[in-house]
């Protein structure tokens, strides 16, 4: 384990210091850009799930079955997303070291993975008898635990996701 | 505030949130109406839910943003940034709280097509250029 973590950072700060990484780092629009458009995909990512916890929870849009929110947002969340990634993955390659001793970029890390096996949960035990359980009184309480779950964690994500710039 | 270690990042946090919420807000009904997404749920409906959630984010961008300029008020005022974003901020607010609500509550044959694409446009324009310059505060001063 120790081991894995100390080549992990060895590779970190090599990525760190190579040329480009450099570069990135000390031009002058490269993070007001980049981390301005990994923040405001916010809007076209987790919001977007955010909204689906919502109906889940019976916190919005109840007039709409569940299927519904979950078809019309997913086109717009899959790009979102995307874009989420690519430019997180730009922001840490620029900073790989700092980052990745960062404890709040750790925390940020973990609550994703945890967010990971939510969806998959979800995906997996509630979605296929999405059907049965439209109506905003039929919603099964598991379903509900994982909105809950998904609502807090993306929290702590953005969070940490702020907090780790001031430790950086 | 000032010499908290943790208080500023925290209500950065739930500034964060707020913009969370509103953003989301304002794309939805902004896709909605421009015809590229949502398009099975009535704009009715999407008015109804995401206005309350629009209001609530901004509210609490707002308010958590006061206190992050509060211990620092001198420094943020000399910071062109933020005087740009306070200036959109509040040509957005009043678009939104008065030509945009005015469009969105409308029967859709009551305005004509060009305005159901304008007005969902400058919103975006206006709501997504806060937000780039509240970004810049920190990077270009």
């Amino acid at each position: 384990m120790l081991l894995l973590d100390i080549s992990i950072l060895l590779a970190c700060h090599a990525i760190q210091h190579t040329t480009w990484a450099t570069a990135f780092r000390q031009a002058d629009l490269f993070f007001p850009l980049v981390e301005g458009a990994h923040i405001l995909s916010l809007s076209v990512s987790v919001g977007l799930i955010l909204m689906l916890d919502f109906r889940l929870l019976g916190l919005g849009f109840q007039s709409e079955p569940v299927w519904r929110i979950m078809d019309q947002i997913m086109p717009w969340a899959i790009p979102g997303f995307t874009m989420m990634f690519l430019t997180g993955i730009l922001l840490f390659l620029a900073q790989a070291e700092s980052v990745y001793t960062n404890s709040y970029f750790r925390v940020k890390m973990l609550m994703l993975l945890l967010l990971g096996v939510n969806a998959v949960v979800f995906q997996f035990k509630y979605y296929p008898s999405l059907a049965e359980w439209d109506k905003v009184e039929a919603v099964p309480t598991g379903a509900r635990v994982v909105a809950v779950v998904s609502l807090a964690f993306w929290m702590v994500v953005i969070a940490c996701g702020r907090l780790m710039a001031y430790e950086l | 505030m000032r010499n908290s270690k943790h208080a500023i990042p925290i209500i950065q946090s739930f500034h964060l949130f707020g913009i969370t919420l509103l953003l989301t807000s304002v794309v939805i009904l902004n896709f909605r109406m421009l015809g590229i997404g949502l398009r099975q749920i009535p704009l009715e409906v999407l008015a109804k839910h995401v206005w309350r959630w629009a209001t609530a984010g901004l509210l609490l961008a707002v308010t958590s943003g006061f206190f992050v300029f509060l211990p620092d008020p001198a420094r943020y005022a000399a910071n062109k940034s933020f005087v740009t974003k306070m200036s959109i901020l509040a040509v957005a607010v009043l678009f939104q709280y008065t030509i945009y609500r005015k469009v969105v509550g409308a029967e859709s044959s009551v305005f004509e097509p060009h305005r159901r694409i304008l007005v969902p446009l400058v919103s975006l324009t206006l709501w997504f250029s806060v937000g780039w310059a509240g970004r810049a505060i920190a990077f270009l001063g």
